[in-house]
């Protein structure tokens, strides 16, 4: 399988000039070219047409192609930027980017918004995190009751949304990170320098 | 310049805000049900004290849900009036506090929760007024409380100021009382004369916690020290309205509740409010002379105008000063409620935002490595965390591993090793999801990567499988 690819002119349909990438990002010029190294690996296992499909994204975060969660799938819409469904090479590193330990903190803070504001209104309402934390609860197989959900839900909401307003919006979010800084700790991978 | 302190005093203005989502609570769950009561015998009750609420839960002339009846009128603000009443069961002395909700409504509301409610309903400390029962109708919201029978602390220091040790009692009770919330993660945020009355014992009692809350009042009508009485007891942060910690402002609020006990005078005070805004957010304030130095000093700490400087409950309660005769008994819990464990070690409360962080979603990780070569680990307990810590000692001293406890719930392991990368340091982080149910983190902060993730798999692991309810990511 892997033959085709020694010839190194063929590229995926998506491929963009590493240079103009590093540019963009904070990788240098070679990184790119290795991340595009992981991403023929990973947009080819188990559709080999060079872009990375949801499956392909579940098989590599969980060694299971049928695992959902709805954090790698938040992760996944937004790396697909064009939203036609997979990811593209261009797409990869530009997100990966926001991962990087260089990356400002407020490139960070605005994907973490992004990714939580899961119906994008521009806001975090209630019911959104609190549909998180049920997600996540489930997938830790903790069982908690609806009134001890709401009261983690509401007590983050009466730290979080300064104007109490019932949701939060971008310059809370940031106010509430600063305060929080370990929340955003996912945002970096260190694996990336 | 006193004449001016005691009107502050005597304001009574204070404004309570009810969380909507109490309001809503109380209407879902159906205490609007009007056709219960008899609105003619309230028109009666009204017409016999005047300018009486109307109360659409009031039957037989002056009875409360046929459970409290009411009396006098004890005190009224802008939302709300308390009434002397009457346990017709117990017999027992209460005030009602009578909240119209339209004109809380039409302040717009600071979101605060029903928790803090339930919190308050279920707490039983000497030195808070307990909230006995909430009922609602449409438009009005109803408290019973505990009555205290002394007054207003207030009443007695706008008399003059009070002898330092008599002084020094009120703050050590209004201490106690503040940070016994706060250890349940209630704040006050509204900490003021008004709030602090009088047993018939003279003990302090705070009342309003958990349901005020520092209420925007320029956004009324932009005339503050009108609508809301005053702002001298209000931490420079709330003002500037910044994000700010309910406890850090509540210590503040008692920093200046202390120096009025002590002085019967405001520490920040000014005719102009621009002015007492600047001095509040520059703490500029001048002891008298007769302050014992320990006095200013404690002062000093907690009239910090940083929050994050500012002296914190554990170290007021540590300062010399504050323990001249306390009474150690009020300072445990043993005669409070059994449900109420004793004050948790100082774990790092996670917000839901923390919890939808741990996400094994979010580890993009997996994309680089395979899941048996990462330098971490996590899983959740239903064990205490100090099961947690005496298991993760009893492994590390198997393995020669020396434990070391830092604050906030991490501890670091450490084995020295001759491998060229130096001794392995792993990382233990415990945090409380909630008090039965914590997440361990273990991490390998330095060292060989291949040495940890051997002694992970074959002997940490194993060795912790009793505590795991489930590991994460797996």
């Amino acid at each position: 399988m892997g033959c085709v690819c020694s010839s190194g002119v063929k590229h995926t349909p998506g491929y963009e000039d590493p240079a103009l990438l590093a540019k963009e990002t904070p990788f240098t010029v070679s990184e790119v070219e290795a991340l595009y190294e992981l991403f023929k690996k990973l947009s080819s296992s188990i559709i080999n047409d060079g872009r990375i499909h949801k499956e392909e994204f579940q098989l590599a975060l969980f060694r299971n192609r049928n695992r959902r969660n709805l954090f790698a799938d938040r992760i996944f819409d937004l790396f697909d930027q064009k939203r036609n469904g997979v990811i593209e090479f261009g797409e990869f590193v530009r997100s990966l980017g926001v991962f990087h330990p260089n990356t400002p903190v407020e490139d960070k803070i605005t994907f973490a918004f992004r990714l939580y504001d899961l119906r994008r209104t521009g806001f975090i309402e209630k019911e959104e995190l609190t549909e998180m934390v049920i997600a996540l609860l489930h997938e830790s197989d903790l069982v908690l009751s609806e009134d001890v959900i709401e009261v983690i839900v509401d007590k983050t909401f009466n730290d979080a949304d300064i104007k109490g307003d019932g949701k939060i919006d971008k310059d809370e979010w940031k106010q509430f990170v600063a305060n929080n800084p370990s929340l955003i700790k996912n945002m970096t991978l260190p694996y990336l320098k | 310049m006193m004449g001016s302190n005691v009107g502050y005093f005597f304001t009574k203005t204070c404004i309570i805000a009810i969380p909507y989502d109490l309001l809503v609570l109380l209407d879902e769950i159906g205490f609007n049900h009007q056709n219960k009561f008899n609105n003619h015998a309230q028109m009666r009750y009204e017409s016999a004290i005047s300018g009486g609420p109307k109360h659409e839960l009031v039957e037989d002339g002056n009875v409360l849900m046929q459970k409290y009846e009411f009396g006098k009128i004890l005190g009224q603000g802008n939302f709300a009036k308390v009434y002397h009443g009457r346990d017709l069961k117990s017999n027992e002395n209460i005030a009602i506090k009578v909240i119209d909700k339209e004109k809380v409504l039409k302040v717009g509301l600071i979101d605060q929760t029903k928790r803090e409610i339930s919190v308050m309903g279920m707490v039983k400390h000497p030195n808070i007024i307990q909230l006995y029962e909430v009922m609602a109708t449409k438009t009005k919201i109803y408290f019973a409380m505990e009555y205290a029978k002394g007054g207003e602390l207030f009443d007695k220091v706008a008399k003059g100021r009070l002898k330092e040790d008599v002084a020094r009692k009120y703050f050590q009770q209004l201490i106690c009382a503040v940070d016994f919330c706060h250890t349940r993660g209630v704040y006050h945020r509204d900490l003021k004369p008004e709030n602090l009355l009088l047993d018939e014992y003279g003990n302090l009692k705070v009342t309003d916690f958990g349901l005020s809350a520092h209420t925007d009042c320029t956004r009324l009508d932009g005339l503050l020290h009108t609508t809301c009485g005053t702002p001298a007891y209000v931490a420079p942060e709330v003002i500037s309205r910044r994000g700010y910690d309910g406890a850090k402002a509540d210590i503040w609020s008692c920093g200046v509740i202390l120096f009025v006990l002590l002085t019967s005078q405001l520490p920040f005070n000014d005719p102009n409010i621009m002015q007492m805004y600047k001095k509040i957010s520059k703490a500029e304030y001048k002891c008298p002379h007769s302050f014992p130095p320990e006095v200013r000093r404690l002062l000093k700490r907690i009239l910090d105008p940083n929050p994050i400087t500012r002296i914190s409950m554990k170290k007021i309660m540590e300062n010399s000063w504050f323990k001249k005769g306390l009474d150690t008994k009020q300072m445990n819990d043993s005669d409070l409620k059994p449900h109420f464990e004793p004050k948790k070690p100082d774990f790092t409360k996670f917000n839901a935002f923390d919890i939808i962080s741990l996400s094994t979603g979010f580890d993009l990780s997996g994309l680089f490595v395979g899941s048996d070569q990462k330098d971490e680990a996590k899983f959740t307990s239903t064990k205490p965390a100090s099961d947690v810590i005496s298991k993760l000692e009893q492994i590390a001293a198997g393995l020669k591993m020396e434990v070391c406890m830092k604050k906030g719930g991490l501890l670091k392991i450490k084995k020295p090793s001759e491998s060229r990368n130096g001794p392995l340091l792993i990382d233990v982080e415990i945090f409380e999801i909630t008090s039965s149910f914590h997440l361990v983190e273990l991490k390998k902060s330095s060292g060989d990567a291949l040495e940890y993730q051997k002694l992970f798999k074959q002997d940490i692991k194993p060795a912790l499988q009793e505590l795991v309810w489930a590991w994460h990511g797996e």
